[in-house]
């Protein structure tokens, strides 16, 4: 039994693995892997103390931070899947089955892409379909491409897209890109870029590969269809917190509501940081602050006795 | 593990420098002694078509072992293949 299990590998569950060993706190770890969303990241140039480091070296440096401690258990690659509450312990269960008890939770789990969920989507995953515009950009050399999503990661994949592919269109579902203004600024500036606002998408087509997109213009009902070689989708995140639904409070978006002085959830014994939770923003920095708060928080409780 | 299968196959990578999946797979290629080619699909346009060609794929990295196709990091199929033990 620990005092305290880690749910998750980012910058939250790395910070509160430092942390909780630091404050000798019986602890594990379960992580599928380090580094969380920013892995692919080709340069990050916002984590504290760093002015620029690719998302893969972020990634070894918090999981080499993590290693360095001692006297917490790293259970790696692998994830928590159920989450029981025995009343005054959990008992989770991982995705390769095995079981954990510990007194406590704080859960760093963070969020996955969401997915369009139209027709061709998931058909043509890989094939055209494409979800890591750092890794795949230069692959559409020569080709015309969407960016359906018009938020800061829409923009960055047109960014990526840029010294590649021959035209992009963005689409964006409102009336205008929510992007950075600066970034916004440079995509309207190059004549390859093509910006669709108001626009749903319904399908994408294709056999063998991508082949085009069907969207309707919101303004007008009108159905459109482009021609196309692939499409980036970019239009957010879903918090990982399926394993605890019914254990605390979640808001209308799928997030875990924590007490933002303490990062305690509604339930006792579980604390949440980072993207899974409803802290407004979704930030490296900020997951791991919030999970520093997070275990002073459970050290306090622990000296006072509380369970 | 039995170094021996590992070291016969032929392994061929398609990867672009910016895939962090690519340089995943790289280091469990390095970590188990696993020989393997990498071509840079972002600049040679031959090795791109041979690639979408052969795995109707548009995403890295793309693995060929032994004629055997694998996309992105697949650990647990490329173990399999290579005979590494988990």
């Amino acid at each position: 039994m620990y005092e305290l299990l880690i749910i998750g590998g980012g910058p939250g569950g790395v910070a509160a693995g430092i942390y909780a060993a630091r404050k000798r706190i019986p602890a594990a770890i379960v992580a599928e892997s380090f580094g969380g969303q920013s892995i692919v990241s080709a340069d990050v140039q916002n984590w504290v103390g760093t002015k620029s480091v690719s998302g893969f070296e972020l990634a070894k440096m918090l999981e080499e931070h993590l290693r360095a401690q001692e006297g917490i258990v790293i259970v790696d690659e692998d994830t928590v899947s159920a989450v029981v509450d025995k009343g005054d312990h959990f008992v989770a269960t991982t995705a390769k089955g095995q079981t954990i008890e510990a007194r406590r939770l704080l859960i760093a789990s963070g969020s996955r892409r969401r997915k369009l969920g139209v027709p061709g989507e998931k058909e043509l995953d890989g094939r055209g379909v494409a979800y890591c515009s750092t890794c795949d950009a230069p692959i559409f050399k020569g080709k015309t491409v969407a960016v359906v999503g018009g938020g800061n990661a829409g923009l960055e994949a047109v960014l990526d897209l840029l010294p590649y592919a021959e035209k992009i269109y963005l689409l964006e579902y409102g009336e205008s890109p929510k992007g950075d203004a600066v970034t916004l600024a440079k995509i309207k500036a190059d004549p390859k870029v093509e910006i669709i606002t108001m626009a749903a998408t319904n399908a994408i087509l294709g056999g063998k590969t991508v082949t085009g997109l069907r969207y309707e213009d919101r303004r007008t009902k009108e159905k459109k269809e482009l021609s196309l070689g692939g499409v980036f989708v970019e239009i957010g995140a879903i918090p990982n917190a399926d394993f605890v639904k019914g254990l605390v409070e979640l808001n209308s978006l799928g997030e875990i509501i924590v007490d933002h002085k303490t990062q305690r959830a509604s339930h006792p014994r579980i604390w949440a940081v980072g993207d899974v939770s409803d802290v407004l923003y979704k930030q490296n920095n900020i997951s791991a602050g919030d999970a520093v708060k997070a275990i002073l928080n459970i050290a306090e409780e622990m000296a006072k006795g509380s369970l | 593990m039995d170094t021996a299968n590992v070291k016969k196959a032929s392994v061929k990578m398609y990867t672009t420098p910016t895939c962090v999946y690519c340089k995943m797979t790289k280091e469990f290629f390095t970590k188990n002694k696993v020989e393997y080619s990498e071509v840079n699909v972002a600049e040679d346009d031959a090795a791109r078509e041979e690639m979408i060609q052969k795995s109707g794929q548009l995403g890295v990295p793309v693995i060929d072992v032994n004629g055997e196709i694998f996309i992105g990091f697949d650990k647990k199929g490329l173990s399999e293949a290579l005979g590494i033990a988990g």
